[in-house]
């Protein structure tokens, strides 16, 4: 089937690789902590990064659980990067020290980013369960830095930090981090069970956007980045993207552990295996991509003037509400 | 002359598929100058070079100058060498301002 994203790209630009589902920690919001898959060997991991390098994938991004949980995490890196892939991974900085971080820098990362949900530490530590955590994180800032391995800072907006997103900007800077991602809230795994709790309304996500999107224009000493498409139908929104709407599925897919491939973590449709099925077949012709990348106008999407903008919003979210990808993003606030 | 290189920092890709089509495009005597055939990342934006900025960006490996860059694509392209050679001109001092190529 040919369309616009396959006759442009003709393969993703990132993979976002769930190496393991086990993690040191049990945060309150994690979409993979009740997840459990088989993991795959050193030797079979290395054929993925084969596969991903025939396939001209520049990116990946390893996240989880911990991937430093998984012992052979240098040794895949030291793999993929030496055959020109840019490797980066998202950690809780837990098992981060200064001798871990220069590994990570000799085994290739091009950068590292370190979770953080508070500029508060108690905040930060209740949220994560994990008492000392958030000193363990910036302190991980700290060592990667010194190695000189580029920092980025995760931050995902939920209730307990979105009328303080700055500190988290402030903290940035104190650990010379230079991006902060500022990532929406997905409802997804724990994040389903606990969204009561933490998701913000469609309204407080409004005025949140608003807000941090003034506080971005005006910022010029750190890079800050959000990922949410719904943000494309605020008025006046004209950052460029590469696509419109969610990028998953277009711009990125994602592996789980025993290389199933999902169009992001925070979907859990398999779309096949990288091991085992072909991968172009999958990437040209697999009816979930397409249906991700063909959504329809649901509900009030339809006959939205934002609807060519933002696509309906975040697929993820809309298909762990309503089991329905074209279903309108539950954040929207129109 | 010195050798030409590519920004090591830009993240590309050669877009096989796309190129096989216009290359048959080209075949058939269509017009494929605005198709874009390789896609540069830089700084969170895509550019796309067409097919002959494409292969001249590919030949940038470090290896060539400017003369022995043209030497390649004259072995590709059935036209003039002061044509080819013009274009290629062009393309390198474009870039070279951008700071996509460097001199090796």
């Amino acid at each position: 089937m040919a369309d616009a994203i396959t006759e442009q790209f003709s393969a993703p630009l990132t993979f976002n690789w769930t190496l393991s589902y086990r993690c040191n920690f049990s945060c309150s919001h994690c979409y993979s902590r009740d997840e459990a898959a088989e993991e795959l060997s050193t030797e079979e991991i290395k054929r993925i990064v084969d596969v991903l390098v025939t396939q001209q994938v520049p990116f990946i991004n390893f996240g989880g659980g911990e991937p430093l949980i998984r012992d052979d995490l240098l040794e895949i890196t030291r793999y993929a990067s030496d055959q020109g892939l840019n490797v980066s991974m998202n950690s809780n900085g837990w098992l981060l020290n200064q001798a871990t971080a220069e590994e990570l820098k000799a085994a290739g990362f091009k950068s590292v980013g370190i979770s953080i949900d508070s500029a508060t530490g108690a905040s930060h530590d209740d949220f994560r369960n994990m008492p000392g955590s958030f000193e363990k994180a910036t302190a991980a800032l700290d060592a990667l830095h010194q190695a000189g391995i580029k920092t980025t800072m995760s931050s995902v907006i939920s209730r307990i930090n979105f009328q303080d997103f700055r500190s988290l900007l402030d903290l940035a800077r104190q650990h010379h981090v230079a991006q902060i991602y500022l990532h929406n809230f997905k409802c997804s795994g724990r994040g389903f069970k606990n969204r009561e709790d933490l998701d913000l309304t469609p309204e407080e996500w409004k005025e949140f956007y608003v807000e941090a999107l003034q506080v971005k224009n005006d910022t010029d000493d750190l890079l800050i980045s959000f990922d949410d498409p719904v943000i494309a139908s605020l008025p006046g929104y004209q950052e460029e993207s590469l696509v419109k709407g969610s990028s998953c599925g277009k711009l990125s897919l994602h592996l789980r552990p025993n290389g199933d491939i999902t169009p992001c973590g925070f979907i859990p449709l398999v779309v096949g295996n990288i091991l085992t099925d072909d991968f172009e077949d999958l990437w040209y012709n697999s009816p979930v991509l397409n249906g991700m990348r063909h959504k329809e106008a649901k509900g009030k999407c339809q006959g939205c003037g934002s609807y060519q903008d933002c696509l309906g919003g975040c697929t993820a979210r809309a298909f762990a509400t309503t089991g329905d990808l074209s279903e309108p993003d539950p954040h929207c606030w129109k | 002359m010195a050798v030409l290189l590519r920004n090591p920092d830009i993240v590309w890709r050669r877009e096989k598929r796309r190129e096989e089509q216009v290359l048959q495009e080209l075949e058939e005597g269509g017009d494929v100058e605005d198709r874009g055939t390789v896609i540069l990342l830089i700084s969170g934006m895509m550019h796309q070079l067409n097919l002959l900025g494409g292969m001249i960006w590919d030949l940038c490996d470090g290896s060539r100058d400017q003369e022995q860059i043209v030497d390649n694509l004259l072995e590709e392209f059935d036209v003039e060498r002061e044509i080819i050679s013009a274009d290629v001109t062009d393309f390198v001092a474009d870039l070279l301002k951008r700071g996509w190529l460097i001199y090796g």
